[in-house]
């Protein structure tokens, strides 16, 4: 009778638990949203505070029909799915030779893959923007999408990493056995099996790439070819913030990855699953 | 092809000489050939298919903005040129210059504000002739403009406009009351305020925040200057603790009080940043408050329903006097560039008084004058608000002063010293001559890393 | 297929007999090399191009005066050494120490009750996995403006739910303007942003401890506390270390939190050294200078994460 009660008590504290980081996590993206739907005057005064009265459109129709929104986010998708794309891959084989490969240096390069993380991107950015010149890729998208692996790499490669050396070495040795290459196994019996590792890591890398600001205002000065963060970022004016498109923009912003990982999340937990544990 | 040729075509352009004048004079300079002459002819004409990099500010004058971008095109299409327009604004206006010239990238011209010539001018090309040319006819440039712009002795920006703080004040509730604009900080906005304030509403005398931001940097250097005070001295050595020290203290002791004796703030005011003023204005929650014109540009631009009862007053003062710090935004040309010439050619374009008129009367009031003859514009009296702006601006004063300004008076600025300072009075207990050490030890760190 | 076995290995690009002794290249450079470089060989391009140079462009200008558009002049540590006695130096890192160690014992703290609960059988954990990683997912530019907008003293939502919905207070706090909650503000919204990443991760490393461990240990009469302290723990301790690790260095490098919502106010309470460099970099233009802020934690954080690294490295091949 005890143990059933102290169950249902526990049930009972973890709901609550979870419905009050439910509010806190959802009331500002709720925020967010009324305010896109207010007009100005509602918004300088506290009248209606938790809803549009009236709903208004305004904010999402200036943003689409009279800024550059539309190209900005064309240009957010085209850098962060190559750059996705391109990290991914490299973060993938390099992962697996960390995990499996035995070769001369493996062992410091294992040990070394977060240290990237240490430097700050703050700092970083002006020897790179100079590096970026250098190749010919400033004020161009694809400047983006060489930069951008270098600082999602590291984390996919650590979490792939872990998800190989989750999966036993057996396998790999079956197929060769049966005629396979190393390549060939890795291709054919890995991959698949650390897909949802290399999805995880795909839509980490995607939402860091997507949410990314101090090199795309830098390296980027064509208007058409601005990312939506920085885009966003020049509806602040001064001392005049247009709170009303800025919001509404950053609706518009945030759905995709949002949807993105809802809908794919159980791959993200399943892939941090195996890949973290082993540290 | 002879600069000289160029420079005149120019002028021709600008409008600033007659046919004949410029005639008279090519003719002088080709010695009256008939070939200078045909040079000149096939100068005018002249295709190129070159492109230039131009970095533009974007204010919060929308239609400004537009004026901007369109002059420019226009300008191009006229000379056979492309432009690539590029924006800046205030948040990210900073990482922008210094990047691109770290990177050797740097844009042809650009739009900068008063730091930039003092800043930047390691890579901005000496535009002094420009400058000259466009100054003389109009009357020189205003005392602060020349000061903001020239270092050693050369121009590294020419003038274009001002846009410096202004007194906000709810006239309907001023004379309701039966009152009238304040001229002195104390007693006069301290009485001002607590007349008109009613806590109960939520309404307060008085909101200027002296926390890090424009307003708040802005303020306290005023007010260091009201009272006789400042942070550098004549000869731009510091001098918070010692040749001002007991002006800086009454200073410094007043715009504490604001907040915590004489009760005319917002609580919270320590919170703000440059945003929160404008919009505890417009939501009716101030009776004054110190701001750029920004704040009336928003309320006429949307109709806002407290445009009409909105003053605009010259700064209140303190015992010296009353300052406000300049604003002078300014066109820069880079020395990596390879269109100098045709970057002047912009410069003398924009600044033609048919071009400049255009995007000032859409500014509302922010593009004030930098040249004396600009003064004059009847524009500036078609709103008794915008009397106040002007007058503003007229005795406005660089950083710096009473000394020059310098590298590290920009920088003290950048690194919110003053507001730093206050602060630390208001919210930290230190006692206003404490953190007027601690400031002042700062000061005189940048001024010695400054100078080396 | 009638294929002898070392015909088998020569064709899988292993190179000689793995369990055989091993021929010169091969010896020294390890039996996978080739497959080991060319894999292992973009990534190491890729860093230290993009990387690595800049990094080492990076250390050098800290040893400079650099100003703007000027060429650096070597001062050698000058800039260090001016840094350790700078008073406001000091009270950044005090300051980045605080909000670092505050926000991550807390996201500590509540992503592990977050994994805990979300495995103790309640529905729809899918459905709340998803939606409480949305923080984490969002743009940081975008929630920053949000709070701040949330946190405004008079025009603010939270003030008005605490003073005229709820009546829990008489008036508004500053939350921005008062130095102590300045700081536990930013605390506060970093947590915000950062605690499903927590969350997440010791979910997942929950999920991949073996069901019998808990029931052995029940039969052996543990309670509950000390199946926590003996099974779980144990279990997930790699990755809260490796959590832990990267989340103390992400906070402790993130700048646009605390920037966009107090710029390092009031009086400089909130100052975290990002933010500092920052504006040494950029306010200051003292680029060499900037550069030595950044950099000055960093042989310590190094030295962290090297050590934690081979510890964990040890416990793996175990």
């Amino acid at each position: 009778m005890n143990k059933g009660f102290a169950a249902r008590l526990q049930l009972v504290g973890s709901y609550s638990f979870l419905m009050t980081l439910l509010v806190i996590v959802v009331f500002p993206f709720y925020w967010m949203t009324v305010t896109s739907f207010k007009g100005e005057e509602q918004m300088r005064s506290l009248v209606s505070m938790f809803w549009p009265s009236p709903v208004v459109t305004d904010n999402y129709r200036h943003l689409l029909g009279k800024t550059e929104f539309v190209a900005w986010f064309g240009n957010s998708v085209f850098v962060s799915v190559s750059s996705t794309l391109l990290a991914t891959a490299i973060g993938t084989i390099g992962a697996y030779a960390l995990a499996r490969l035995k070769f001369l240096g493996r062992a410091f390069m294992s040990s070394a893959v977060l240290i990237t993380y240490l430097v700050p991107p703050a700092i970083l950015f002006i020897p790179l923007y100079a590096q970026i010149r250098t190749l010919g890729l400033a004020d161009s998208l694809g400047g983006l999408i060489v930069a951008y692996p270098s600082f999602t790499i590291p984390f996919v490669t650590w979490l792939l990493m872990g998800y190989f050396e989750s999966i036993p070495v057996e396998l790999e040795e079956a197929a060769m056995i049966d005629g396979a290459t190393r390549f060939g196994a890795f291709r054919r019996v890995i991959l698949p099996l650390a897909a949802p590792g290399v999805l995880a890591a795909g839509l980490y890398a995607f939402t860091q790439s997507w949410n990314e600001f101090l090199y795309a205002l830098v390296f980027i000065t064509n208007v058409k070819l601005r990312t939506l963060p920085v885009g966003l970022s020049t509806f602040i004016t001064g001392d005049v913030y247009g709170w009303g498109y800025l919001m509404a923009g950053a609706v518009l912003t945030t759905l995709p990855v949002i949807a993105a990982y809802v809908y794919l999340q159980k791959y993200m937990v399943e892939g941090l699953t195996a890949g973290s544990v082993k540290g | 092809m002879d600069s000289r040729l160029k420079d005149l075509a120019g002028k021709l352009d600008a409008g600033l000489i007659a046919r004949r004048e410029f005639l008279r004079n090519a003719a002088v300079i080709t010695g009256g050939t008939a070939a200078g002459l045909q040079a000149l002819k096939g100068m005018a004409g002249a295709q190129s298919a070159t492109k230039l990099r131009v970095w533009l500010f974007k204010s919060f004058v929308t239609a400004g903005n537009d004026v901007l971008e369109k002059q420019v095109q226009n300008w191009a299409k006229d000379r056979k040129v492309t432009v690539e327009i590029d924006w800046a604004t205030f948040g990210d206006r900073e990482p922008k210059f210094v990047a691109a010239i770290e990177a050797g990238n740097p844009p042809d011209i650009a739009e900068m504000n008063i730091n930039g010539p003092m800043r930047y001018k390691a890579a901005l090309k000496d535009v002094s002739k420009v400058a000259g040319d466009i100054a003389t006819p109009r009357g020189g440039m205003l005392p602060f403009a020349e000061k903001s712009m020239k270092v050693d002795g050369k121009f590294y920006g020419v003038p274009r406009y001002s846009m410096t703080t202004v007194f906000y004040i709810r006239k309907d509730i001023m004379e309701a009351k039966g009152l009238k604009p304040p001229t002195t900080y104390d007693p006069g906005v301290v009485e001002f305020a607590k007349k008109t304030q009613d806590v109960a509403k939520e309404i307060y005398g008085f909101g200027q925040t002296l926390n890090r931001s424009d307003d708040g940097d802005g303020f306290m250097q005023s007010i260091l200057w009201n009272y006789g005070g400042g942070t550098w001295d004549k000869d731009g050595k510091p001098a918070l603790v010692t040749t001002f020290h007991d002006q800086n203290l009454k200073a410094l002791q007043f715009a504490v009080d604001t907040i915590t004796k004489h009760k005319i703030q917002p609580p919270g005011v320590m919170g703000w940043t440059d945003v929160s003023n404008n919009e505890a204005f417009m939501a009716g929650k101030l009776v004054t408050t110190n701001n750029g014109a920004s704040l009336y540009y928003a309320m006429v631009a949307k109709k806002h329903e407290l445009a009409p009862k909105t003053l605009l007053v010259l700064t209140p003062g303190g015992p010296s006097g009353s300052f406000v710090g300049s604003s002078c935004y300014n066109w820069g040309i880079f020395q990596k560039s390879k269109y100098a010439e045709l970057g002047e050619d912009m410069i003398r374009y924009m600044e033609d008084e048919e071009h400049f008129a255009e995007y000032m009367k859409v500014s509302v009031g922010q593009a004030g004058p930098v040249y004396k003859k600009r003064t004059e514009d009847p524009y500036w009296k078609s709103d008794p608000n915008f009397n106040a702006i002007m007058q503003n601006i007229i005795r406005s004063v660089p950083a710096g002063s009473p000394g020059p300004i310098t590298p590290a008076a920009v920088e003290v600025n950048a690194q919110h010293i003053l507001t730093d300072m206050a602060g630390r009075v208001v919210t930290a207990g230190v006692s206003p001559e404490a953190a007027l050490k601690e400031a002042h030890a700062r000061v005189e760190e940048i001024y010695k890393v400054r100078r080396s | 297929m009638s294929i002898s076995t070392a015909e088998l290995r020569a064709k899988s690009g292993l190179g000689p007999k793995r369990h055989g002794p091993l021929v010169g290249l091969a010896r020294m450079l390890g039996p996978d090399y080739r497959l080991g470089f060319a894999f292992i060989l973009p990534t190491v391009i890729l860093v230290l191009a993009l990387v690595a140079y800049p990094f080492c462009y990076a250390i050098y200008l800290s040893m400079t005066r650099k100003y703007v558009g000027v060429p650096p002049v070597w001062v050698g540590f000058d800039n260090y050494v001016k840094l350790t006695f700078d008073g406001f130096f000091q009270r950044a890192v005090i300051n980045s120490f605080i909000f670092t160690f505050g926000s991550v014992g807390v996201k500590l703290v509540l992503g592990m009750v977050m994994a805990l609960v979300l495995t103790s059988g309640v529905r729809f954990r899918s459905f709340w996995t998803g939606v409480l990683l949305i923080p984490w997912v969002a743009p940081t530019v975008v929630s920053a403006l949000n709070f701040l907008w949330i946190f405004d003293y008079s025009l603010g939502v939270l003030n008005y739910m605490l003073v005229k919905v709820f009546h829990i207070l008489p008036q508004g706090v500053g939350w921005l303007s008062e130095p102590g909650t300045a700081m536990a503000s930013v605390i506060g919204v970093n947590i915000w942003r950062g605690f499903p990443f927590f969350g997440i991760s010791f979910l997942a490393g929950l999920r991949a401890i073996p069901a019998e461990m808990y029931e052995a240990a029940a039969v052996d009469g543990a309670g509950p506390l000390l199946r926590f302290r003996h099974v779980t723990l144990p279990g997930i301790r790699n990755i809260v270390i490796i959590v832990m690790l990267l989340s103390t260095i992400w906070t402790f490098n993130d700048f646009q939190i605390v920037y966009i919502l107090t710029r390092g106010g009031p009086g400089g309470a909130t100052q975290v050294l990002p933010v500092f460099t920052y504006e040494i970099a950029f306010g200051a233009q003292r680029l060499g200078e900037a550069i030595a802020v950044a950099l000055y934690m960093l042989p310590a954080m190094a030295a962290v994460i090297i050590v934690l690294a081979r510890y964990m490295r040890k416990s793996r091949t175990k």
